[in-house]
């Protein structure tokens, strides 16, 4: 992937608003036009060993979309708008755009080796990517395409969260045991956390005040106060007729109303349910092997699983806590979004 | 001067190359050992990294070097500690020469697990400023087995040395075992999978990261028989490593209710007299059916005509196609394609094997016992590595220490050549406290009970 040079100053301004003209010709005059852009409800699955991202219409649970992309698709976010889906492919060493209303690739943008996961900030029009190789975290201008600073992370950095303010970003180390909290200002690692064994994904609660990380290899979710940068507590789960060692939490999703966290156990094929408040496990809902990636649709009434090695995903009813269904996706399916 | 000194001296240093200075333990190995052993190969090491090292300070207790002209900064931070891992190793171990079939026609190449270790190093990199202390290699090279035991105890002694690898065939760790008793030492067999070690020999001082021969024969055992294939055709070769194969192969089968149908030794050769030992067909043409030809040939010399040569068209096992290994280089699942990647760079381009894996683990086990116990202290961090504690070796369940004989429990993988079939433990065998303690001795099948 060349890298764009960067636009000469004077013609950013009018380039914007041509650019934006482009996208809303393309919407108005694209194939799925008769779709709204926003709230399809369509849900996105990256698949990291068939190249491709699986979108599934939510009211039929029917694929209607294969969509190919760069080699081994990873972390999804959407554009603030929704416009715009990124999704880090990590052996092109890419965030490729897909263009939502089109459901088509329209944009790549150069990251360092092996992209896995990455948090935006959209107001300084950044993306925060951890470069599982290259051990760093590229800080990425999305509208020049250029990699703006590298910061060196320990081994296998992976789950990135930018704090609501976008002053601070949280990077785990897989192999490091590690929370670097990095200064999104000046780009220095101003301190570090240890954690549990191998840190993986990150979810903060909406009063802002905790952080809580999974840590994968010994079965635990940190939670870490925000305000000290430091370890105030930790759940263990233990599904019923599962050992401990199976237990394997990957990802995990807070609710807005800051209530219930739900965490998906990864070998110990369950997801668990937990009370925010007293940290309890509630109930654990059976789902398929190697559950990773977690979707939350925005009434929070459905969850989707990513099932790593059932090479498909999971839907629950929130209000029974029960799988409905399984849809086939692609092979090895990592994350779940909903343009909802 | 002891290692201790060092650390205050360098707190700059460190300080200044916290991301980039990966290297920095390869100069110091590399260098000793070089400088160790004046070959014609060595000394041209030893100039190059002379010029590494000017360019790297290295410390003056490994080298005269000044240190670093620039100040400690201003703020007074605690004196930085240091732990240093002995690697010890033997020039000229013919288990690295490589596998030949002829003299130009190379097989397989062999080298030492090094490298594995490096990256264990390298990955510490992250805590030195978590935990304000650094981690470092110092590869000793002796000259025979019989060597390892006294270069241990000089390590130790003059330069206050605690934790070790040894990277030896089983012969040394005896008189090692003898030399180390009741010390404050901690060694880590990470290349022989000799049972003896495990049982016989029984030492306190020890942890062996290498899996065990019976460990390895429990994993492929389990395999076969979870595929039914439970008659099995020995091939024994003729070196005392090949009948230690075959013993720990035909003892698994018992433990795992399969059936040996013959026991036949091979004689390696073309003689036309002994073709009842060195024709695969003849030997393979037994009375009664078997579902797989088990060959043990540490040489790896016969068992490559074995394959497509027996009378019945059955797989082979063992020491050719499948293969139970403590690693490989296509295993993609718990994160190892990032591990195996790390190590190719490191070792230029080689491909990650089980020593590799069991230097790796032992560094990593170190230094994973100084940020948990957030100690440099040596009994803490033995206590640690000989508790309870799971590591992360990158190959599914926690590995952590037996406390019966000091084995690491970890899984086995058995490896084709282009593919890991499976993981064992493999599904279903199950065990009442934890299932990687289904392969190898457990606890009440040893005659080695260190923990009481």
């Amino acid at each position: 992937m060349p890298i764009r040079p960067p636009l000469r100053s004077h013609l950013r301004p009018l380039l914007r608003p041509l650019l934006a003209f482009g996208l809303v010709a393309a919407y108005l005059t694209g194939p799925c036009s008769g779709a709204s852009a926003k709230d399809t409800g369509l849900i996105f699955v990256s698949n990291e060993k068939t190249n491709n991202v699986i979108i599934i219409d939510p009211k039929t649970n029917k694929v209607v979309k294969d969509l190919r992309t760069s080699r081994r698709p990873r972390d999804m976010h959407f554009s603030a708008d929704h416009t715009k889906l990124y999704v880090a492919c990590g052996d092109d060493d890419v965030i490729d755009i897909i263009d939502v209303a089109k459901l088509e690739v329209v944009g790549k943008l150069t990251t360092g080796s092996s992209p896995e996961t990455f948090g935006i900030d959209e107001k300084r029009r950044r993306i925060y990517v951890s470069n599982e190789e290259g051990s760093s975290l590229s800080v990425i201008d999305m509208d020049q395409n250029i990699i703006i600073h590298e910061i060196p992370t320990g081994a296998e950095p992976e789950g990135v969260f930018v704090s609501e303010d976008g002053h601070f970003v949280y990077v785990t180390s897989e192999v490091g045991d590690l929370v670097h909290l990095i200064d999104a200002d000046t780009g220095n690692v101003v301190q570090d956390v240890v954690v549990g064994t191998r840190p993986r994904r990150f979810a903060a609660t909406p009063d802002g005040k905790e952080l809580w990380v999974s840590a994968e290899l010994s079965g635990e979710v940190y939670i870490i106060d925000r305000k000290e940068f430091a370890v105030q507590g930790k759940i263990e789960f233990l599904p019923p007729g599962m050992r401990k060692s199976d237990v394997t939490p990957v990802d995990l999703r807070i609710t807005k109303d800051g209530k219930t966290a739900y965490v998906t156990l990864g070998h110990a094929a369950h997801v668990a349910v937990v009370d925010v408040a007293t940290r309890k496990v509630q109930s654990y809902i059976l789902v398929g092997k190697r559950s990773w990636g977690l979707g939350l649709t925005r009434d929070e009434k459905t969850l989707y699983v990513a099932n790593g090695f059932g090479d498909d995903v999971t839907i629950i009813d929130l209000n029974t806590r029960k799988a409905t269904v399984s849809i086939p996706v692609g092979r090895i399916p990592w994350g779940v979004v909903i343009d909802d | 001067m002891t290692s201790g000194d060092f650390g205050m001296a360098h707190v700059g240093w460190v300080k200044a190359h916290f991301a980039p200075c990966a290297r920095f333990p390869c100069h110091v190995g590399t260098a000793l050992r070089a400088f160790a052993h004046p070959t014609r190969r060595g000394w041209k090491n030893a100039a190059a990294l002379l010029l590494a090292l000017a360019f790297a300070d290295i410390p003056a207790t490994v080298v005269a070097q000044p240190a670093p002209s620039s100040p400690p900064p201003a703020t007074a931070a605690p004196a930085r500690q240091r732990v240093v891992i002995g690697y010890v190793d033997i020039e000229g171990d013919p288990r690295y020469e490589p596998v030949r079939a002829y003299e130009r026609l190379v097989l397989k190449t062999r080298d030492h697990p090094f490298p594995g270790a490096q990256v264990g190093i390298d990955e510490a990199q992250a805590l030195v400023r978590v935990l304000n202390t650094e981690f470092a290699l110092e590869r000793i090279t002796v000259k025979a087995p019989d060597q390892v035991a006294g270069a241990v105890t000089r390590a130790m002694m003059e330069r206050g040395i605690k934790f070790f690898l040894i990277d030896a065939p089983a012969e040394a760790f005896k008189p090692l075992a003898a030399a180390v008793k009741g010390r404050e030492v901690l060694l880590f067999n990470v290349s022989a999978p000799d049972d003896s070690l495990r049982r016989e020999v029984c030492a306190r001082e020890m942890v062996h990261t290498m899996p065990s021969l019976a460990m390895s024969m429990d994993a492929l055992m389990q395999y076969l028989v979870s595929r039914k294939w439970r008659d099995m055709l020995v091939f024994e070769g003729p070196l005392p490593a090949d009948a230690q194969r075959t013993d720990a192969f035909v003892r698994s089968a018992q433990k795992f209710g399969a059936r040996i149908v013959a026991r036949q030794k091979f004689k390696p050769g073309t003689d036309p007299r002994d073709r009842e030992q060195n024709n695969p067909a003849l030997l393979s043409a037994v009375r009664g059916d078997y579902d797989v030809v088990f060959v043990a040939d540490d040489a790896f010399d016969f068992v490559r005509t074995v394959p497509y040569h027996t009378v019945r068209p059955r797989p082979v096992v063992g020491s050719i196609d499948l293969e139970p290994v403590a690693w490989h280089w296509t295993w993609e699942h718990n994160g190892a394609p990032q591990v195996n990647s790390r190590f190719d760079k490191k070792s230029g381009g080689r491909r990650m094997e089980g020593a590799d894996w069991a230097a790796w683990i032992a560094v990593k086990m170190i230094v994973q016992s100084a940020l948990r116990t957030r100690s440099a202290d040596f009994a803490k961090q033995r206590d640690f590595i000989l508790g309870d504690a799971g590591f992360d070796g990158n190959k599914g369940l926690p590995v952590g220490v037996r406390p019966w004989d000091h084995q690491l429990r970890q899984a086995v993988l058995l490896a084709a050549p282009y593919m890991v079939v499976e993981s064992a433990p493999v599904e279903g065998f199950l065990h009442r406290i934890n299932n990687l303690d289904t392969l190898g001795d457990d606890e009440p099948e040893t005659p080695c009970h260190l923990n009481k």
